[in-house]
């Protein structure tokens, strides 16, 4: 640094500049405010990319559900429906849990009625429910275990699933109130928290590892659960819920951290209560999974992964090359297609014809959220482009000024050896000192200024070293640009005239 | 050393052509100490400017150390100026709030072979500053330095590349007499101590006579040129 500072390029040029301090630091300021302006713009950008990078991992769209059992609808549609479906119907395994006209077509030995068993068969601990996709027996904890090694695995949880009457006291003390509320009971890894990225507690907290592994009777009440049992507002954590005449302690409440998913009675997260599934198993005396929840580390890796997926799980569960698979992958692309209004003969067609659908999805759930905002962006963007214009003139006029005041120094300069280059270079050197110092300057104002935005405005802003590097590579190139014509000017002096003027 | 023939220069002000020069040709030898008088407006400015590569004749040769300079490019004519003349001004152009030693330094920014190094630079400096007897000044900025303190920085500042050829327009004009004589003292020396070969430029008579020679221009001719012969003397070392 110090030998740098003795270049004599650098030494003329910090001389220089001294001689016209207030200009100077004038045409820094300017400089300054356009390089803020351009790293606050990127910072904005970078931060709506981020925050539509988490509201799609909140809305779930890197998850994988595997269910166990494979259902295919039964085919009564009209002959023109069938004909427009084509070979869709073959080769079409997504669950259409809407459709009445379902069927099961891969039983597991656990779900033969006649069979004997270590636990109730889905049909007998439902009594007059329908039994639904997931209730097959086949998936063990060891599947689970098995996935968590595949790479590109973020987490997986497995969950027992079922319809459960929730009372606020126990039924047996016949106390004052005794309500009671109809809702989805999920049996479930302490994972779950990581995987939900759209939750959020509005009191207590999720159980811990130590309660899975003591099936301690403890349990999470989504949000619709806590107002329906406790009404709005109260607080329901350490109080104490009745499930299968088991006494429960309720330990937090989770509500939606997103605007994309609202709590609504009906829903499978926040009209629902959580449990360790030991505790499930425990009770229920039961020893298989319904379902496995697998994320990946990238969203756009769900294709794969699901490939991956299903071979691994064919192999585990010794399925032979025709047989059909034991279990059905849900994806949040297929879901939000198969229940998005679409004509389910339609969407059943594009779900299976379809590559990498949920791309398709992510993207326009992007598009939509950086619309709001690229509005912001460019606004900035034109404030930098404006606010760099006019440092850049105000580089092109100090310099300008120093060639003037200079011109005696020119000619002395070259009438002992400068060459014109020699002298553009000390010119230009100068206009790029100027800029790359109000550059600094206005990184500094600029990182300052896009937290000042996420505070005020709670917006999400990423200064990214990358942004900060762009900056500062603006800012000189405004220097080089705006610094070349006087430089120009001053190289092509004749040193005859230059010595002569006072 | 130089050899100029019919050496003619003309400029364009306005419509109407000025002749500066009008078909100069002469010989210095090396060595030789040549003094040029003559009224404003007679070309020995011009003169000047040419011999000092500063500008290019519109006609006729300059010869320079056996090399033809009179259409070098302008890149050129930078490098000769860098490495075989040195300049001296009448108003000195030294460079302000800069140090006598830095402002001597200045030549061997611009060296063939670039930027000299810092510590060589110093020693050379101090070196040129030693010939004009102003080491111990080497640390004070022009403006804390009196009118013949400052010139002689100037000598010093041609000097440090150690050229042939040392040029001077007009050296005593901003001078006081006494001090006049004591750069002109340093001249004659350099010419008789080194062999450098010098040109004076200068209005006044007693000035003039430290040339070994004196030519007389007007009206852009050479009008006279005799030896002086107090001086051409002098051994030559």
């Amino acid at each position: 640094m110090r030998r740098f500072l003795r270049h004599p390029v650098v030494d003329t040029a910090i001389k220089a500049l001294g001689r016209n301090r207030l200009q100077t630091a004038l045409t820094m300021l300017g400089i300054a405010v356009g390089v803020a302006t351009v790293l606050a713009m990127m910072a904005v950008g970078a931060g709506a990319q981020r925050s539509i990078e988490q509201q799609v991992r909140a809305a779930g769209l890197n998850q994988i559900t595997i269910r166990a059992g494979n259902w295919r609808p039964k085919i009564t549609d009209s002959d023109e429906a069938v004909a427009h479906q084509g070979d869709a119907r073959e080769s079409l395994r997504h669950p259409l849990d809407r459709l009445p006209d379902v069927l099961p077509i891969a039983f597991h030995p656990e779900d033969d009625p006649m069979e004997k068993h270590d636990h109730p068969t889905a049909r007998q601990r439902l009594g007059d429910l329908e039994a639904g996709l997931g209730s097959a027996a086949t998936m063990t904890f060891d599947d689970a275990e098995a996935l968590r090694q595949l790479p590109g695995v973020q987490y997986v949880a497995g969950g027992i699933h079922e319809n459960v009457r929730v009372h606020l006291d126990h039924p047996s003390t016949g106390s004052a109130q005794g309500k009671r509320w109809f809702t989805r009971m999920h049996g479930t890894d302490v994972m779950m928290p990581s995987i939900k990225r759209a939750w959020a507690f509005a009191g207590g907290r999720f159980f811990t590892e130590r309660e899975q592994d003591r099936a301690a009777q403890v349990v999470v009440l989504g949000q619709v659960v806590a107002d329906k049992l406790f009404g709005p507002g109260a607080s329901p954590v350490g109080r104490e819920v009745v499930v299968w005449n088991q006494p429960f302690e309720v330990i937090g409440v989770i509500t939606s951290a997103t605007w994309v998913v609202q709590p609504a009675p009906g829903d499978d997260q926040f009209d629902a209560v959580y449990m360790p599934y030991t505790t499930t198993q425990r009770l229920l005396n039961l020893s298989k999974l319904n379902d496995i929840t697998v994320t990946a580390e990238s969203s756009g890796d769900i294709s794969r992964l699901s490939r991956e997926i299903t071979r691994l799980l064919r192999v585990r569960h010794g399925i032979g090359d025709n047989e059909p698979d034991d279990f059905t992958l849900i994806t949040q692309a297929t879901k939000a297609l198969t229940t998005g209004g679409l004509p389910p003969s339609v969407a059943r067609a594009v779900a299976s014809n379809v590559a990498e659908l949920e791309k398709v999805t992510l993207e326009q759930l992007a598009l939509t959220m950086e619309r709001a905002s690229r509005t912001m962006t460019w606004l900035l963007a034109a404030v930098a482009a404006v606010s760099l214009l006019v440092g850049g003139i105000g580089i092109m006029n100090i310099t300008l000024l120093s060639v003037t005041e200079r011109t005696r120094e020119i000619g002395l300069r070259m009438a002992v050896g400068a060459r014109g280059k020699d002298v553009m270079r000390q010119f230009l050197f100068e206009a790029v000192v100027i800029s790359a110092a109000g550059g600094l300057a206005g990184i500094v104002v600029g990182v300052i200024a896009s937290i000042g935005i996420a505070r005020t405005l709670q917006w999400s802003t990423v200064v990214s070293p990358l942004s900060v590097v762009l900056a500062f590579g603006i800012a000189t190139a405004v220097g080089i640009f705006f610094g070349w014509y006087p430089a120009r000017r001053a190289s092509k002096l004749d040193p005859i005239v230059a010595l002569r003027r006072d | 050393m130089i050899a100029v023939h019919d050496l003619a220069k003309q400029y364009h002000v306005g419509d109407h052509v000025v002749h500066a020069l009008k078909g100069v040709t002469m010989a210095v030898a090396a060595a030789e100490f040549l003094t040029i008088v003559g009224p404003s407006g007679s070309g020995k400015s011009t003169f000047m400017h040419i011999l000092g590569c500063l500008d290019r004749p519109t006609t006729g040769r300059y010869v320079l150390n056996g090399r033809d300079v009179s259409t070098l490019p302008p890149d050129e004519l930078a490098r000769v100026r860098n490495e075989t003349i040195g300049f001296v001004f009448q108003g000195f152009n030294l460079l302000a709030r800069t140090s006598a030693v830095e402002n001597v330094e200045l030549p061997l920014l611009y060296t063939r072979q670039g930027v000299v190094k810092a510590a060589d630079r110093r020693d050379r400096a101090m070196q040129a500053l030693a010939a004009v007897g102003l080491t111990d000044r080497a640390d004070h900025h022009p403006n804390q330095l009196s009118g013949g303190q400052q010139q002689r920085v100037a000598i010093a500042r041609a000097l440090v590349t150690q050229p042939s050829l040392l040029l001077a327009d007009e050296p005593t004009g901003n001078l006081d007499t006494a001090t006049s004589h004591e750069v002109m003292e340093i001249f004659a020396r350099l010419r008789s101590d080194r062999g450098i070969t010098i040109v004076v430029i200068t209005h006044e008579r007693d000035i003039a006579a430290y040339g070994t020679r004196t030519a007389d221009f007007r009206d852009g001719m050479v009008v006279q040129d005799r030896p002086n012969a107090a001086r051409s003397a002098a051994p030559v070392v």
